[in-house]
Formats: structure tokens, C-alpha cells, sequence
């Protein structure tokens, strides 16, 4: 069962004075919330299995509260969670009972539309759909697109570096940040990056990037917009396995074609989404590829041409070419909506989110299987195909006594089997807590201290999201400490010139 | 005598730097030493050579991943994608001959390239090195191995050091092996060419063409005296400064679109289409900085990055104040500036850069002037707190790469 760090004593005692403290930060009514009935819509985030209310919520309307309150809380030895909109799906905005939690839902402003640099500014509480409807009337979008874009903030998906469904082709958040604002647990106010290409020193702007509200909290952002694409058209294309879907997609990226969107679903999720949404999805085939051609009407038609044709030489069973609008939206809703399609027939599901080198998918469904009758709870594949992305939905009852256990097993084996094959344990969901006690399937020990002396030498206290990301979190000392075997005499072994 | 260490596997590599963290002996790390002359000196009479820790791991065009040595020879690397019909998209530019040495093509080794995170043309719409870098294995300057990141398009697994190495001049690892994405290279590559001498409507040229949804893969503004250095028949008749647009993509994509940017951009000045083999050599061009490559004395080389749409009015200014010459590249978001003379009016281009959010690198100049002038544009003083802490964490001893960000004046504490 998870762990997390033990309540600091102190802290709860003095909870009225940090209340009194904040209230004075926040004086607008509704700044600071202190009651359980009002805490409690706080106490999770996407990922619902763990829950815990906060000491108290409070909602900053400026960057100078933000700096205020973390200011105090540093001074004060008092723990902070910062909080977006709480899509989360790994546990990174879960509360702890001694720590504030910080909701920047009231930065939700557009800042500044700068169309010459084809650069938004926003805060941090706008939605990510809310950016792309900011500048859709001049024909742009914001190109990172998580599918619960329609909720969650853009504050949330620099936290978590989300991705997406065009992620290959247009890259993950990190891709298409340009700047941030950030304050420090000192309470420093930060600029990082801006509308240039270029920043002096080290990349701190891809280092706070996924830092999971470890580093500090952003107040404002800077993203780069696109012109959207022209015209879009997708195809649907059926294979008899998913290791003949498999080889299709290797095949349209060796031909040099990089689709707007590629995914797959196996035959459990084309049945679900099937039977949720009638999108049309043929029921006799193992595995379903959506492939969608973005760019001017003459690119899409030449390119999807050429994919129709690959398809057929690779043995594609079924093929369907959307001939409008609406037709493509209608392949893609099946997809859009398999995780609520899963909900209807399970009375849970947990959504894993590994990623995998796509030659080894075949290899990691078979193994899939083995470990679904191994832990007797059902399996459902959707997957971007494009990028290795897998997100494998575990069914189970939450009710059941132990399936919620067997349940978080299986996912467990299954991020060890993407390991395995050279894959990784989140592509876009974050570490959070969710997968925090598996980092070490992928790391050692001294990677982890690597990257906690990141967190050092922002938040040498661990004030900032303590619980998340990190095993166990070292003390600084013992970080600061050299444990090299330094040597009197150089090597032998090392040719010298 | 200048001591070199040459290791071979990445568990030498390991004992390399555990012995200098022994003896608390500063290396200057090395790979091919094409980019030696940027940045400041490395105080540092020891060399860690890494030139040795060479070859291709694996690569796998299919999954768009190649992973390698960082000693392995940019050449080699470019040969096997090349066979594959692949590159990298950030299009790195060949700057030996621009460094004032000799021309060597496809100079450099992929962890030069990664540690100093280059990126060419491309840049305004794929990014830098910093984007493709995937993962990455190496030595901390406490000795100790460390990695991050994978071979996968897409993770978000634990904190992105990725980003962090790329660009750090090896001040706080030394890596030994990388894996970078891949992608396969485009159909067709066509150029439009717009005559215009003025920088400012060249940035307003450039703004109009990357708003437009013409999907831009590069836009670069030439001096008129500049165009002539080029080899490019059609952009010298056209007599003219020149701004040119590329795009990229299906033969059919690039012929629509070529057309459709002719009619929008012919409002600025003549355009005209350009070859095919010729847009190609007029972006290796650019990329490589070619007209500021010095014949004979040495000229300083300033490369100024300002937000794009600034790019005219910060290069107007540039050329005003300086009396240099300019060329521009990322739609105007990176301003070449070559100054003759000796003085390098350092306050002078750091201050129009900065009053356009941007910054001012010292690209080339006499090694006795980076003694004593920051190349790399000045930190502000909060950003500097954190990056010396991060760099205190990974190297508490201070042995990796001492001085190559910052002068020997600046109160000695190198980089």
C-alpha cells in the first residue's frame, strides 16, 4: 500500500494561525477554505483510488499571494500542493492532511494573443482547449491536445508534460512551451524563457517542464500556436493481429509519412467503444488503426492515398476512408471514448500508461494476456501507435474485496513488462504516486539521487508536493555528500596520450 | 605538457573522472574539439577525450531512434541516416570553417552536438537538440553514473534531465552515450525568394509567411551583399537583398504551397521560385553561417536571439549602432551579426538585444578577448542562483569543463 510521509505534528497544531496567515494573504471571500464539507470536493484528483483531505485549500488570484503564501510556507516549515484542475491521472495534486494545497483555478485570464510571434500568454488556470478557442477565429490552435483537454489547465499539463493524440507529429508540451513564469517555495518570482528560441544558462524551462509541481508554481505561461491545418481526413484500417497492425504502422513511418494521429485499439476496446458509441468500428477484426492525414486538401488526398495502399500491401482486412467531416469525426469518437466506454462495462478500470519501442507491441500484448489470467481481471488496448504509447485499461470492481489490489498488481506487472522491452513507465500521465514505487524498475539508486539534486537545488526543504515522484526522498545532505572511490594513481586501464 | 585521457568504454570513462575528482584535477572534455573555439577557455590542463567512446548502438529507422556513442563522428551518423532516407530535423548547422579553422564538412561528434544543443533553419518549427533528445547515459562530476530519459518517442518518467544536459558545455556530466529521435526527410524542398533589402520589411516578409497556413519549414533574410557569397545563380541576377522561404513535404504539398506563398509574399517585392538542389545548397548555406565565414582577419560574430517578429527592427538597430553586417535566420528570431574591427561593442549589442527580451552570444572572436568579455549572454540574478546550485550539486568539485561559461574575470569562479 502506498505510503506517504508521515503528518508533521507541528504544522496541524498550528492550524489556525496558518489560516489566519493566509487570510491575510487572500482576503477576497472564498480564498481560503477551511471546512471538511468544502474541503472534500479537494481530496483527489483523476485518480481516484487515493484519497485524503488537505490541512486547507487556498485559491491565489495574483502572482503576488502565490509568492505571499509559499513565502510564509517556507519561512514556516509548512507543506504545499499545488493543484490545477485536478484531471490528474497519477496522483500528483493528491492532498496530504498537513499541507496546503494550492488551487490555481482563479488564474484562468488570457493574457496576450501575440499573433506576429505566433505565441499565446496565458495563465496558468486556463483550460488547454480554452487556448485553442482564444485564437481559433484567426485559424490557430494550441497543438498539445491530452483527452481531457476540454478540463484540464494548461498550469496542469506543464506540470505533468502531457501529450496527446498528435504527439508525433507535433510533439508533447515541453515541445510547445515557450516561457513561464514560476515562483520559488522562497517566494522568488521567475522568468523562464520567453517569445525567443534561446535562453541563457541551463534549460530550466525543460527541466520545470514535468517536474510535477515539484520545482515551484507556475503563474503564468508562454505556449506557441500553430495555424491549424487545412483540412483533415481520416482512414480505419482493420488487421487479422495487432502484430499485423503493428507492422502497418512501421511500414507508413518508413515510407516517410508522419500522420496528425495514429492509434490502435485491440479487440475488447473496439467492442466496448463500439457498443457505447456506434462509430462503426468492424467487430471481426483483432486489431483497429486510426490514421489521420492533417495539412492542405492536395497533401491529405496524395497521403492518404499512399497509406490506403500500404495498408492493403500489409494485409489490412478493412479499410474506411472518411469522405467528411463528419465522418471523421465519427472515427474518432469510438476512440475519444473508450475510457467511458470501458465504464459501462466494468464497475472500475485502471488506466495504465506505459510506453514501449512499437516493434515489441505484438510481444507486450501476448505477455498482457498471460498476466490478465494471471491476476483474473480483464484487459482492454488502446494505444499511440505512433509513439509507443500504451494505455492498457485494467477492468475490475472496486467493491470486490481485494480486486482494487490485484487490479494495481497487474498494472504494476505490466509497466515492468514495458521496462523490459526497453519501454518506460509513463508517457504522458506523470509519476505522481500512482507509479512513484516503481521508479526503481527503471532506475538506480544514483540515477534517482541525480535527479533529486534537481529538487535540491530548487526545494531544499521538500516543501513542494513531498510524497510525489520520488521513492523515498533523501535528505540533502546525504545527496551533497561524495561517495566517489576517488583514486591516488589514474588508471591503467584508460589509454593516455 | 597537456594530459590526455582518452577512455574507451563508458566504465573508464567512470574511472577517468573518479581519478580527477580524486586529485581534484579539472578536465576539459572533448569530443572531435570542431566547436573548442566557442565559449571560453576550459581551465583545465587535463583532457578528457571522448573521442574514443565511439560507434552507432543501434538504429532503428522504423521506430525513428538512432542511439550512439557521443565520441561517434557526426559524419558517420549522417551517412546511416542518409542511407535510410532519415535525418535529424533540428538540420544542425557545420560551424569549423565559421570558427575560423579549416572546412571540414559534417564536422563534430553527436555529443558535441547534444552538449552545445546547435540547431539550424528548422529550429522555428521542430526545434532544437534539446527536442530530439530522447535519453542519455553519463558521468556526473561526482563519479557517479547516471541516465535519463529512454529510447521511446513519448515519457514522462521522473524529472526531464534530457533538457538539462542538452546545452550544458559538459559542465555537469560528461555523457557517453545518447539516443536521439529521427525522422525520415521530406518528399520535396522547395524555396521561395522575395527581393528585399530593407531588414524590416524582411521581418515583416518572414512574419507573414510563418502566420500563413503554408506550414514554413524555415525563413532567412540575406544582405544583398551577403546573396553574392552564396553560388546561388538565381538569387545573385535578382540583384537584390533576399528573403527565402522554404517549405517542405509531398511533391504535390510543395507545389501548392509554393504557389500559394508566391501570391501572398508578392506584395513585399519580386518572388520567384526556387530549384530544388539549389534551395537544399542555400540552406546548408545558412545553417552553416556561410557569408560570415572570416576571410582572412578574424571578424567578432555576434549571434543575437530576440522573439521573430523583432527580428528587422533589432537588426535595423544592430547594423545601425555596430556598422556590422547581419543576416537573420529563424524568421528573424536569430540575428548573425559580424562586426569588423576590433572593438566589440559588447554593452552596446547586449543592451539592444535585451530591450527585445532577447540575448547576445559571442560567437567568434580572439581567444584574448573571451578572457575578459562573457560570450554567453549574462544570467539574471535568480536564474544564476539556481544554475549554480545545480551545477554545485552535479559537480561539487568543480572538475568538469571549469570556465567554459563564464570569463576567468568573472571573480574566478568559472562557469
Amino acid at each position: 500500500m502506498l505510503r506517504m510521509p508521515e503528518p508533521d505534528q507541528h504544522t496541524l497544531a498550528r492550524r489556525k494561525d496558518i489560516i489566519a496567515a493566509m487570510r491575510d494573504i487572500i482576503p477576497s471571500p472564498g480564498g481560503v477554505i477551511v471546512d471538511e464539507d468544502q474541503l472534500r470536493p479537494y481530496e483527489c484528483d483523476g485518480l481516484m483510488a487515493y484519497r485524503q483531505l488537505p490541512m486547507i485549500v487556498v485559491l491565489p488570484e495574483n502572482t503576488g499571494q502565490v509568492a505571499a503564501i509559499l513565502k510564509y510556507c517556507h519561512t514556516n516549515k509548512i507543506r504545499v500542493v499545488p493543484r490545477g484542475a485536478g484531471t490528474g491521472l497519477s496522483g500528483g495534486a493528491l492532498p496530504m492532511a498537513d499541507a496546503i494545497t494550492i488551487s490555481m483555478m482563479k488564474f484562468n485570464r488570457v493574457l496576450d494573443i501575440d499573433w506576429d510571434n505566433r505565441a499565446a500568454v496565458v495563465q496558468p488556470g486556463v483550460t488547454n482547449l480554452g487556448i485553442t478557442r482564444a485564437v481559433e477565429h484567426k485559424g490557430f490552435y494550441y497543438a498539445p491536445d491530452p483527452s481531457s483537454q476540454i478540463a484540464c489547465s494548461i498550469g496542469g499539463n506543464i506540470a505533468e508534460n502531457s501529450g496527446g493524440v498528435h504527439s508525433l507529429k507535433y510533439g508533447l508540451t515541453t515541445n510547445n512551451v515557450l516561457g513561464v513564469e514560476m515562483v520559488t517555495i522562497e517566494g522568488e518570482i521567475l522568468r523562464v524563457g520567453g517569445k525567443g528560441l534561446d535562453q541563457t544558462g541551463y534549460d530550466l524551462l525543460g527541466i520545470i517542464t514535468g517536474s510535477e509541481g515539484l520545482l515551484g508554481i507556475v503563474t503564468e505561461v508562454t505556449v506557441r500556436i500553430l495555424r491549424k491545418p487545412e483540412t483533415a481526413r481520416a482512414l480505419l484500417l482493420g488487421f487479422n493481429s495487432s502484430e499485423e497492425g503493428g507492422k502497418c504502422v512501421a511500414a507508413i513511418i518508413a515510407a516517410g509519412i508522419i500522420p496528425g494521429g495514429l492509434e490502435m485499439m485491440d479487440a475488447p476496446a473496439i467492442k466496448a467503444t463500439e457498443d457505447f458509441v456506434h462509430a462503426g468500428y468492424p467487430l471481426d477484426v483483432e486489431a483497429l488503426l486510426l490514421v489521420e492525414l492533417d495539412g492542405p486538401q492536395v497533401e491529405v488526398d496524395y497521403l492518404i492515398e499512399r497509406v490506403g495502399k500500404i495498408a492493403k500491401d500489409f494485409n489490412a482486412v478493412y479499410s474506411r476512408i472518411s469522405e467528411s467531416e463528419e465522418e471523421r469525426l465519427l472515427f474518432w469518437s469510438g476512440r475519444k471514448n473508450a475510457f467511458p466506454a470501458i465504464g459501462r462495462i466494468s464497475p472500475d478500470y485502471m488506466c495504465m500508461d506505459g510506453t514501449i519501442p512499437r516493434v515489441r507491441l505484438a510481444e507486450v500484448l501476448a505477455g498482457m494476456q498471460v498476466l490478465s489470467q494471471r491476476h483474473g481481471l480483464g484487459v482492454a488496448n488502446v494505444f499511440h501507435a505512433g509513439d509507443g504509447n500504451l494505455h492498457p485499461l485494467i477492468m475490475f470492481d472496486a467493491n470486490k474485496p481485494g480486486d482494487l489490489e490485484r487490479a494495481e498488481a497487474f498494472g504494476g506487472d505490466i509497466l515492468k513488462l514495458c521496462v523490459e522491452v526497453g519501454g518506460v513507465l509513463s508517457g504522458e500521465h506523470g509519476i505522481g504516486v500512482e507509479k512513484r514505487d516503481l521508479m526503481g524498475e527503471m532506475f538506480t539508486a544514483d540515477d534517482m539521487k541525480h535527479q533529486e539534486r534537481i529538487k535540491m537545488a530548487f526545494d531544499e526543504d521538500q516543501l513542494l508536493n513531498p510524497g510525489k515522484v520520488f521513492p523515498t526522498l533523501h535528505g540533502c545532505g546525504e545527496l551533497k555528500t561524495l561517495h566517489a572511490k576517488a583514486v591516488a594513481d589514474k588508471f591503467p586501464t584508460i589509454p593516455r596520450f | 605538457m597537456v594530459d590526455v585521457l582518452s577512455p574507451t568504454t563508458p566504465d573508464q570513462l567512470r574511472d577517468a573522472v573518479g581519478w580527477a575528482l580524486g586529485s581534484r584535477t579539472p578536465l576539459e572534455i572533448i569530443g572531435s574539439g570542431s566547436k573548442r573555439a566557442f565559449g571560453h577557455a576550459v581551465l583545465a590542463d587535463t583532457v578528457l577525450d571522448c573521442s574514443k567512446l565511439s560507434g552507432i548502438l543501434f538504429y532503428e529507422p522504423e521506430e525513428l531512434v538512432i542511439s550512439a556513442h557521443v565520441g561517434t563522428p557526426l559524419a558517420e551518423i549522417k551517412a546511416a541516416l542518409a542511407e535510410k532516407n532519415q535525418q535529424f530535423h533540428f538540420e544542425p548547422g557545420n560551424f569549423p570553417a565559421l570558427l575560423g579553422g579549416d572546412v571540414v564538412p559534417d564536422a563534430g561528434t553527436i555529443g558535441g552536438l547534444v552538449a552545445t544543443n546547435i540547431a539550424g533553419p528548422r529550429r522555428i518549427k521542430v526545434g532544437a537538440a534539446r527536442d530530439h533528445l530522447l535519453g542519455f547515459e553519463a558521468v556526473s562530476g561526482r563519479a557517479e553514473d547516471f541516465k535519463s530519459g529512454g529510447r521511446v518517442m513519448k515519457n514522462v518518467t521522473g524529472f526531464d534531465l534530457s533538457k538539462l544536459m542538452s546545452g550544458s558545455f559538459g559542465t555537469l556530466g560528461v555523457m557517453h552515450t545518447v539516443n536521439l529521435k529521427v525522422m525520415p526527410c521530406d518528399e520535396q524542398s522547395a524555396s521561395i525568394l522575395v527581393a528585399c533589402d530593407d531588414p524590416k520589411i524582411a521581418g515583416k516578409v518572414m512574419t507573414a509567411a510563418l502566420g500563413s497556413e503554408n506550414e514554413v519549414s524555415a525563413a532567412a533574410w540575406i544582405s544583398s551583399d551577403d546573396v553574392k557569397s552564396l553560388d546561388v545563380p538565381l538569387a545573385q541576377e535578382m540583384g537584390s537583398g533576399l528573403v527565402v522561404v522554404r517549405i517542405e513535404g509531398p511533391a504535390p504539398s510543395v507545389s501548392w504551397r509554393s504557389e500559394a506563398l508566391c501570391k501572398l509574399l508578392a506584395q513585399y517585392g519580386e518572388t520567384r521560385p526556387l530549384a530544388e538542389s539549389y534551395s537544399q545548397h542555400l540552406w546548408h548555406c545558412v545553417a552553416d553561417v556561410k557569408p560570415f565565414v572570416p576571410v582572412g582577419d578574424v571578424t567578432l560574430l555576434w549571434r543575437v536571439s530576440v522573439p521573430p517578429a523583432s527580428g528587422g527592427a533589432v537588426a535595423e538597430r544592430l547594423m545601425a549602432v555596430t556598422g556590422g553586417r547581419v543576416m537573420m535566420d529563424w524568421a528573424g528570431g536569430l540575428i548573425w551579426l559580424q562586426i569588423t574591427g576590433s572593438d566589440v561593442m559588447a554593452h552596446q549589442v547586449r543592451d539592444i538585444a535585451g530591450a527585445s527580451d532577447g540575448q547576445a552570444v559571442l560567437v567568434r572572436a580572439p581567444a584574448k578577448m573571451r578572457e575578459s568579455i562573457a560570450v554567453f549572454h549574462p544570467e539574471n540574478a535568480a536564474l544564476a542562483r539556481i544554475n549554480a546550485k545545480l551545477r554545485q550539486n552535479f559537480d561539487p568539485e568543480g572538475i568538469l569543463n571549469p570556465g567554459r561559461l563564464s570569463p576567468p574575470s568573472a571573480n574566478g569562479e568559472g562557469a
